[in-house]
């Protein structure tokens, strides 16, 4: 007993050595033990804490990244969006089946950056980094994450002047979404760059306060259902058939950063055959 | 070892292994080499150190490394046997300089070539065993020999910064 004893505080180390060894073997072999699953892994508050901070650190880092990969995903989202709405839209009757190639007109080509911005002249222009060598075409619609923004006007090879549609000249066919009225979204007073005036409203229809503002069926540059606004409010002078309605503006262009350039497929083709017909009335 | 001392080897731990948990743990060169910078925290402890306390440290290391990887037991088992052999190897390779007096274990009092003979010798030891033990088997050995020769190099490149930066 004593030679053990003697034994056992000569080689303690060694034996505790040995002890904790084991003991990790055994916690690594059996890994769904208990210990490792009530107390040491990353779900523990302290450890998920500090994972916490250390991400949240490190979530700055990569930002950049993050915006490109979902401002990216945003335009395959619109577009996918654009096509099911087109194949179907909401309000056709039952027996209507869109043509696939009409359906499909409407590409959201590329994102770009605004990289040049004014909203207090009354002809404003968006700059943005992106050209012919990305896609970009005159004529081509372009929208933000929250509305309408304008319409491709010149580009170069790396960079592009957008029409925005704080724009005297810019028209935008809108449809207002619970009355259904169509009119022609204006920016005519070109004082405030976040109302817009919207036009051809009948005096005799309905019109809401509140109510949205979306591009309508009859564009050619954008898809239909793109937010421009909300009714912010409305007056009809007594000698005129029309209302005057405000639309407050979807999109506050004074924080505009990345905008989605959208193209029609068949606004050629549109625009030659409707061309034509004033060719012939002549 | 005075109070003092104490503190300043808690600390050094202590950034050794946050150091590891929060940094060195994400660094991966090329797919091959991992950098575990938490071993610095048990080479570098003050020689002093009894083995009982330096098995015990090296078990605590080893569980607060593998909770924060999900691998609990896998670290523990190299931190203590490293914590076992440290004392053989200083004995081995400086007890020369042990018998000259007391000692701390740096680059500045070992010398490179003292400091590489006593690291490179543990850190070649840890690795070895670690990736074995995670490999479970010899089956990926050119591999997981790989794996071990390149984490060698860059886990002792890291603690040689480590201690060219400390005082």
């Amino acid at each position: 007993m004593l030679q053990l004893f003697e034994f056992v505080t000569r080689n303690r180390n060694f034996i505790l050595f040995v002890l904790l060894e084991v003991l990790g073997f055994w916690l690594l072999v059996n890994n769904n033990n208990y210990w490792s699953v009530e107390y040491f892994n990353t779900a523990n508050t302290l450890n998920a804490k500090s994972l916490e901070i250390s991400n949240s650190i490190k979530e700055y880092t990569n930002l950049r990244i993050v915006n490109a990969s979902l401002a990216d995903e945003n335009r395959r989202l619109n577009e996918a969006l654009t096509t099911l709405q087109q194949q179907k839209p909401n309000n056709a009757p039952t027996g209507y089946q869109a043509d696939s190639i009409f359906a499909n007109r409407f590409k959201y080509v590329t994102i770009a950056k605004v990289i040049d911005n004014s909203t207090h002249k009354a002809e404003n222009y968006i700059t943005i980094d992106k050209g012919t060598t990305d896609g970009v075409k005159e004529g081509m619609g372009v929208v933000s994450s929250t509305g309408v923004v304008g319409k491709v006007k010149i580009c170069n090879e790396h960079f592009s002047v957008i029409t925005s549609i704080l724009h005297v000249q810019f028209m935008v066919s809108t449809k207002l979404l619970r009355s259904g009225e169509i009119g022609t979204a204006k920016w005519e007073n070109s004082i405030n760059p976040s109302i817009i005036q919207l036009k051809d409203v009948s005096r005799y229809k309905n019109v809401m306060k509140g109510d949205t503002a979306v591009t309508s069926d009859q564009n050619a540059v954008f898809p239909p259902g793109i937010a421009v606004g909300r009714v912010k409010n409305f007056k009809v002078a007594s000698d005129q058939a029309f209302f005057d309605i405000d639309l407050e503006l979807a999109t506050d262009f004074s924080k505009i950063s990345y905008v989605y350039l959208v193209e029609n497929k068949l606004q050629s083709q549109q625009q030659l055959l409707q061309e034509s017909l004033i060719n012939k009335r002549k | 070892m005075n109070p003092n001392d104490i503190t300043r080897s808690v600390l050094k731990w202590l950034i050794y292994v946050l150091l590891h948990i929060f940094v060195a743990r994400h660094l991966v060169l090329f797919n091959y080499a991992f950098c575990f910078f938490y071993i610095g925290a048990i080479l570098f402890l003050p020689v002093e150190v009894n083995l009982t306390t330096l098995l015990f440290i090296g078990f605590f290391t080893g569980v607060a490394i593998d909770s924060f990887d999900n691998t609990l037991g896998l670290h523990v088992v190299v931190t203590v046997l490293i914590a076992y052999l440290r004392p053989i190897i200083i004995q081995y390779q400086l007890g020369q300089k042990l018998t000259e007096g007391r000692i701390q274990i740096s680059i500045r009092e070992l010398g490179l070539a003292g400091f590489f003979s006593y690291t490179i010798l543990l850190i070649s030891i840890h690795h070895t065993v670690l990736f074995l033990v995670e490999a479970g088997s010899f089956a990926l050995l050119p591999y997981t020999a790989l794996k071990i020769i390149c984490s060698i190099a860059f886990t002792t490149v890291a603690l040689l910064l480590a201690q060219l930066l400390s005082r």
